[in-house]
């Protein structure tokens, strides 16, 4: 029994000793052992680690990637003048802790202060060299590359590394916005007002094409029969002159009565006649002549 | 007891390994000295209840029960809820990552769990396969609407002009270790690549593609683009799809293309009238041409026939004239004359006497014998004649000619 309360005893007291002795490093951090102050190892691999109880201090700075998102986008001014705001952010990782330490006093604030003065620097540099369309179609990707060679130069002396820095947003401001609206207005009355007139033109073509199309058909028609009349009346007229040139005289004699028989048929058609016609001979007596 | 045997060689046989690893000698001794502690107190119980040298024999602590030692009870039940506080619970779907020192040791699959306590292992439990979602553009609201995030939703297009573009992107994780340890803030990271890539996609497009037959080819170009970006950051996301919710011109401009749109629909409805036109005259130009075509046939056929038929008529009559000229010239006066006189109305005026005017009422004549008959003809008719004719042939000479085509075919013609 003496045994074991001292065993507790002895289990506690050891626990205490660990407690003050040792440390874990998570895989997610690197820790910094100062010995009163002065920097005497840099932990980066996980695991756990002795120090001397009381007089080491150990401080942990983060190890994976971190965000540096500026909260207000920022105006630059592109090679033909213009304003631009531009939203990026930065994406680093510490890789010397103790320089890091040393040179930002191990605060991710001033270290993000640092970072955004060199890309906006650099920012700055590359928007005054290019236009807004270059800036936010072609060379977009090449300046993202320029600026993150750029940025992780001069990070490296404050012992950080830039993964990446990327141009989130490129906007015009609210009143090189407001003339693009314009723009585009105009634009789209154009294409439409092209659309229209586009329209009229097709529908009149086709109209117009079908007319002469029309036309053609009854004219053509028109012709092939005038043509098959002609023949016919050229067939009647030989039919009538091969025939009627048998007798001239006759014929004349003949085609006269038939023609008085038709002009003169209706009561409507009144003669004013003299008695002495040939006609009415016998009418006036019965002599011979 | 036959976990705890096992606890303690994981225990023992990981101290070894972290002692390797990093190489502090001190800290093996020291492990390797609680063991023996340990043992120890196991080894006086043991030999106290029957002298059972085994090591771990889980009749023992109730045999020091029974002895009367209740401090090492209660260490063994101080030592028990410490190592019961090692179970966990990974649900399906999840992974749980243990680490040992705060180093990742062991990925752990669905299903109950145990890991030596704190402060030796820790766990992690993440979820590998359920699908996140990031919205740009816009925030789904908890009662189902949607609000719109101009900042985010407004983007400039290759040829400078401005859309409205918004999209959500679903992904998961790939590796669950990336996605723990490389990068804070993992969702934010998501949402500022999504927004640099479908900038730098839309960027490189023209508006019109972007907004019409474009659509799949931007989402496909943001998601790839959107992988490479969070590949670099080593984030162990995986990205599963970029649609597509809303593209569209801003509002400024909406009405406008609306209106080309329009515009676009009126081109279309022009054409299809003037093609309705043309459909329409088409077919009945071809209607008449065929009518004329029928015509002109039986026109001729016609004109042909009754050329026949007169000229067979004439040639006949022709045959009797040349065998009496004289009588058949004589009857077919006589009958012309009588045929006409029986048919038309007559006066009869002798002026061979009288030297006088003669007063002939012709239109009184007229209007008497023909109430229904032609008014315009009626003033033709109303000659006088004052004069006195003297042959038969000039009576009939005399009378007021009216035109009647010869032919009846002629007057067909002129139709």
């Amino acid at each position: 029994m003496k045994n074991v309360s001292k065993l507790a005893t002895v289990i506690i007291l050891l626990l205490i000793v660990l407690t003050l002795s040792t440390f874990t490093v998570d895989q997610r951090e690197h820790a910094i052992v100062f010995r009163l102050g002065e920097i005497v190892s840099v932990k980066d691999e996980p695991g756990i680690y002795l120090k001397a109880p009381l007089v080491d201090n150990v401080r942990f700075f983060e190890k994976r990637i971190m965000t540096y998102d500026p909260p207000q986008p920022d105006r630059f001014i592109t090679s033909e003048k213009k304003n631009v705001l531009v939203d990026s952010y930065i994406k680093w990782r510490i890789i010397d802790p103790s320089q890091y330490y040393v040179s930002v006093n191990g605060d991710e604030r001033q270290a993000e202060r640092r970072l955004s003065q060199t890309v906006n620097d650099g920012l700055r540099a590359e928007f005054g060299k290019r236009t807004i369309l270059e800036v936010v179609s072609g060379e977009r990707s090449e300046i993202m590359d320029i600026l993150k060679e750029r940025a992780d130069r001069d990070s490296r002396q404050i012992g950080i590394e830039i993964i990446d820095v990327r141009l989130r947003r490129v906007d015009l401001p609210q009143e090189v916005s407001e003339s693009v609206y314009q723009r585009m207005n105009a634009e789209r009355k154009a294409v439409a007002n092209e659309l229209r007139s586009q329209g009229f033109a097709d529908s009149e073509k086709i109209r117009a094409e079908a007319e002469r199309e029309r036309d053609i058909i009854i004219t053509e028609a028109y012709s092939d029969a005038q043509k098959v009349k002609g023949e016919g009346d050229a067939k009647a007229s030989r039919i009538y002159a091969d025939t009627f040139s048998k007798n001239k005289e006759f014929y004349d004699f003949y085609r006269s009565l038939e023609a008085y028989r038709k002009s003169f048929s209706g009561k409507e058609d009144i003669m004013v006649l003299d008695p002495n016609s040939d006609f009415f001979k016998y009418l006036r007596g019965p002599s011979k002549k | 007891m036959e976990t705890m045997r096992n606890i303690l060689k994981k225990l023992s046989l990981r101290n070894i390994l972290a002692a390797n690893n990093d190489g502090p000698p001190d800290l093996d001794e020291l492990f390797v000295d609680i063991k023996k502690k340990i043992d120890n107190v196991f080894n006086i119980k043991s030999g106290k209840s029957g002298g059972n040298g085994n090591l771990n024999n889980g009749k023992q602590p109730v045999n020091s029960n029974f002895d009367g030692i209740p401090t090492g009870t209660i260490l063994l039940v101080v030592f028990l809820i410490w190592m019961a506080t090692g179970f966990y619970i990974v649900d399906q779907g999840s992974r749980g990552l243990v680490l040992q020192f705060g180093k990742n040791t062991e990925i752990t699959q669905p299903g109950p769990r145990w890991h030596i306590p704190y402060p030796v292992e820790t766990v992690e439990i993440v979820n590998q396969e359920q699908v996140r979602t990031t919205e740009v553009g816009y925030r789904s609201s908890r009662s189902g609407g949607t609000s719109q995030e101009l900042r985010e939703s407004l983007m400039l297009t290759g040829d400078e002009n401005i859309i409205d573009l918004q999209f959500a992107v679903q992904y998961n994780l790939k590796s669950v270790q990336d996605y723990l340890f490389n990068n804070r803030s993992v969702e934010n990271s998501v949402r500022g690549a999504a927004e640099t890539a479908i900038r730098e996609v839309v960027g490189k497009s023209k508006m019109d593609f972007v907004l019409y037959e474009g659509r799949e080819e931007i989402a496909i170009k943001t998601k790839s683009l959107m992988q490479d970006i969070l590949d670099r950051y080593k984030s162990g996301i995986n990205i599963t799809s970029v649609t597509m919710q809303n593209a569209q011109p801003p509002e400024q401009v909406q009405a406008a293309f609306d209106d080309a749109v329009k515009a676009k629909q009126d081109l279309e409805r022009q054409k299809n009238e003037g093609q309705a036109y043309a459909n329409d005259i088409i077919p009945k130009a071809r209607g008449t041409a065929s009518r004329l075509i029928a015509e002109a046939n039986g026109y001729k056929a016609a004109i042909e026939n009754e050329a026949k038929g007169n000229a067979s008529r004439f040639d006949q009559i022709l045959t009797e004239y040349t065998r009496a000229p004289e009588v058949t010239r004589n009857r077919l006066f006589l009958e012309t004359q009588e045929q006409i006189m029986s048919s038309v109305s007559k006066v009869i005026v002798d002026q061979k006497g009288s030297n006088s005017l003669l007063y002939l009422p012709l239109d009184k004549l007229i209007n008497q014998k023909s109430s229904s008959g032609n008014q315009e003809d009626q003033t033709q008719a109303s000659n006088q004649r004052t004069n006195s004719g003297s042959s038969a042939s000039d009576v009939i000479n005399s009378i007021t000619e009216r035109s009647r085509g010869a032919f009846n075919a002629r007057e067909r013609d002129a139709r």
